[in-house]
């Protein structure tokens, strides 16, 4: 019976073909490792976050005189509520986490080149759309964070030459951050995750027109493939399993490591808090942003396009690569320059959580200077790797002939 | 190097380095109090919960509000009906009411020149969290101190002995003589000096000291008793569900260990086939 239906139905629209063709039997490369399953449990967390973010908004009140009361509501009324606001919070960390190893990923085995590279912008767009949801839905509980982060980020709007001033006060709704920015803040906090759950489809659409890359960096023949199903649908359920355990035990064990104790102070626009931090997802960015003060006037305007750039210049890591092999496996340069380039984020997430004015050393390091350094080693990655791949400087080890 | 070995190295060195980064925001380092309530297994003490919330009550309700707790909610920490009568006719509220101060803004900025923060989340809401209160109310200068002071400023200038001799007494930096010299002359103008405090001077007269309250389960009232107390309630105010989130957890944790073994199982067999 059940089956005479499903033909029923295939003969109207072929479900039965899709699910075979670009899920149960769809080839993909049998020797994956485990970094490849960061694809499906940035999907994952994505979910939860729509599902966990349906039910906050439920119970969230947008409004400036409210919005604090009304998380704490959440957390001390609202059956669950607190789970829910955990998972959340939490939830717009670990996305990110295991969005930066997807990228990283990415970015080592060469997954953005030919003919990846539509992917491979997609994913750009994607994650330009990620910070700004995290961006907004962290003004949400209106507390001194919220606010202060919200006015410094919109700020530098201003620095835009001739509309900027007139441009932030479109987006602030007034004069200064306040009732009316926390009002669309949540219209589009609500909206951009479905925008970015369309775009998160159109990726997975261009990954099954070119098919998974691979830890070799080869095209694989069909051969070499395996069926999605069973073997990646189990592989990827076992890393949602590892996944929830590490970021619900901060839920349940650590719920606040990764918020700032200043947003549990409600918004004050008269009271600037002594330090504001952006969330720490955003901090090797916000590092560049200040390591740009020696331009003068100017200054403002080139750290907004520094920020910007230094994601925008992902979008050129196609054109930037030249070499003849994919993998940096293969690429003892190459791989050299990328984990430079990983630890010096890192350094720059840690300049950014300081105060531009802290010093190491006892005062003999100012953190400017090493921010300054650490920007330019970062732009210097994507400089390097095309100058030793258009070069040929970087000669390839031998990359096997099959997986 | 191999991606693993430098990944792990590097996350490491992430979660590691804000901290070096942050070692010097003024203050003197927090003393570390063993609360019931931390880690898997915390649970709050329901004895020090309960003198916890007359202190909050008799004391602190004078300036602050706690305002996300009504006198209702304190029944689910173990008062009775009659009591929690008694915590809010001591207020001149009933129980359906907040835990609101007894002093209005207006008197309190008067009073004070700022409206003493709510408590309700103050644990939660500074770097140090429940240390930090805890740090906050015994961070006053003790009766010795005090005295050592007033010896210290009875001839006219400090001596580069009695200098150090202070800054030792009262976590300030020795290297800064006249930061030294600006905090013995606040004190002895009267504002409230607190070691544990950034910035070392704040609107809040100490108030809380031994015997403040009299504990009806005969538990000793030392400053270090009340403090204990009055922040375990506090702690408890800030999130009263820490409870049932630790059990839960436990719970979740444990059925998700056991089904990624068994996924992981499952797993291996399934790859098995391949080789
Ligand atoms: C005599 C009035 C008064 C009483 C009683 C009082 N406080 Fe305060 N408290 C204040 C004022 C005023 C401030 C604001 C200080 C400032 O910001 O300068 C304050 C601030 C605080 C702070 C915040 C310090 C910071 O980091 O901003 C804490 C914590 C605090 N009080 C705890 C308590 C506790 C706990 C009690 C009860 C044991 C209590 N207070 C009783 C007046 C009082
Ligand atoms: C891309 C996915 C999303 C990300 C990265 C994200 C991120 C965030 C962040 C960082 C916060 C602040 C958390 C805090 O400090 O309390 C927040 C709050 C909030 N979000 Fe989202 N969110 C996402 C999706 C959604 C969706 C789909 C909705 C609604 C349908 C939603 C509704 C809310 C609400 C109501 C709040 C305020 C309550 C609170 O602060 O906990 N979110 N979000």
């Amino acid at each position: 019976m059940s089956k005479s239906l499903m033909e029923w139905v295939d003969e109207r629209i072929p479900v039965s073909d899709l699910i075979k063709s670009q899920a149960t039997e769809y080839p993909t490369p049998k020797n994956l490792n485990y970094w490849w399953n960061f694809g499906s449990l940035a999907l994952t967390v994505l979910i939860i976050m729509i599902l966990t973010g349906l039910f906050l908004a439920m119970h969230y009140k947008p409004d400036a005189a409210l919005a604090f009361d009304s998380v704490e509501h959440i957390m001390r009324d609202v059956n669950y509520g607190w789970l829910l606001r955990y998972l959340h919070a939490n939830g717009a960390t670990f996305f990110f986490i295991v969005i930066y190893i997807h990228i990283l990923r990415g970015m080592y085995y060469g997954s953005y080149r030919a003919p990846r590279e539509i992917l491979w912008w997609l994913g750009i767009v994607i994650f330009f759309l990620m910070m700004g949801t995290a961006f907004m839905g962290y003004v949400l509980p209106w507390g001194q964070m919220s606010y202060w982060g919200a006015a410094v980020i919109t700020n530098l709007m201003s620095a835009i030459p001739l509309v900027g001033p007139d441009l932030v006060t479109w987006i602030w709704g007034g004069f200064a951050v306040g009732d009316p920015t926390l009002n669309r803040f949540f219209v589009l906090h609500f909206l951009l995750p479905f925008v970015l759950f369309g775009a998160v489809f159109v990726h997975l659409w261009a990954l099954h027109a070119v098919h998974s890359n691979n830890p070799v960096g080869i095209d694989v023949p069909h051969k070499d493939t395996i069926p999605f199903h069973p073997y990646y649908t189990i592989k990827d359920v076992y890393g949602v399993g590892v996944l929830l355990i590490v970021y619900l035990s901060f839920v349940f064990y650590a719920p606040n490591f990764f918020l700032e104790p200043d947003n549990y102070i409600p918004a004050n626009p008269m009271q600037t808090p002594a330090h504001i931090v952006p969330e720490w997802y955003f901090l090797p960015f916000y590092a560049i942003l200040r390591s740009i003060d020696f331009l003068g006037s100017f200054s403002k305007l080139a750290g907004v396009l520094a920020m910007g750039g230094s994601i925008a210049i992902w979008f050129l890591l196609p054109f930037l690569d030249r070499s003849p092999v994919r993998s940096f496996r293969y690429r003892p340069l190459s791989r050299r320059l990328f984990w430079i380039f990983f630890i010096d984020t890192l350094i720059l997430g840690w300049v950014g959580y300081n105060p531009a004015d802290a010093t190491v050393l006892d005062g003999a390091l100012p953190m400017i200077t090493i921010g300054r350094t650490a920007t330019f080693i970062y732009f210097g990655y994507f400089v390097l790797l095309w100058a030793i791949t258009a070069f040929g400087i970087e000669k390839p080890n031998e990359v096997p002939k099959s997986i | 190097m191999d991606f693993r070995k430098i990944a792990t190295i590097a996350a490491m060195l992430l979660l590691l380095a804000p901290q070096v980064g942050m070692a010097s925001s003024g203050g003197a380092p927090l003393p570390k109090a063993d609360w019931t309530f931390k880690g898997v297994f915390g649970r709050f003490d329901p004895a020090a919960l309960k003198r916890g919330a007359q202190v909050a009550n008799e004391v602190c309700l004078g300036c602050h509000a706690i305002k996300y707790i009504k006198y209702d909610h304190l029944r689910s920490i173990g008062l009775t009906e009659a009591e929690v009568k008694a915590f809010a006719e001591a207020q001149g509220k009933n129980k359906k009411d907040r835990m609101l101060s007894a002093m209005s803004d207006a008197d309190a900025k008067e009073s004070f020149g700022v409206v003493p923060p709510d408590l309700s989340l103050m644990t939660k809401a500074r770097k140090g969290y429940e240390n930090y209160t805890y740090g906050i109310l015994t961070g006053y200068l003790t009766e010795a101190e005090t005295e050592m002071i007033d010896n210290a400023t009875s001839d006219d200038a400090l001596s580069d002995e009695e200098i150090k001799q202070i800054a030792a007494k009262l976590h300030l930096d020795a290297h800064n003589p006249d930061y030294v010299r600006e905090v013995v002359r606040r004190i002895g103008a009267g504002d409230n000096f607190n070691r544990y405090f950034p910035g070392n001077f704040f609107a809040m007269p100490q108030p809380l000291t031994a015997d403040a309250v009299e504990y009806a389960d005969g538990t000793k009232t030392t400053l270090e008793q009340h403090s204990n107390d009055v922040v375990t309630f506090l702690a408890w105010a800030a999130e009263p569900s820490l409870e049932a989130r630790k059990s839960l957890g436990i719970k979740v944790i444990l059925y998700l260990i056991l089904l990624t073994v068994m996924l992981f199982a499952v797993k291996r067999r399934v790859w098995a086939k391949l080789h």
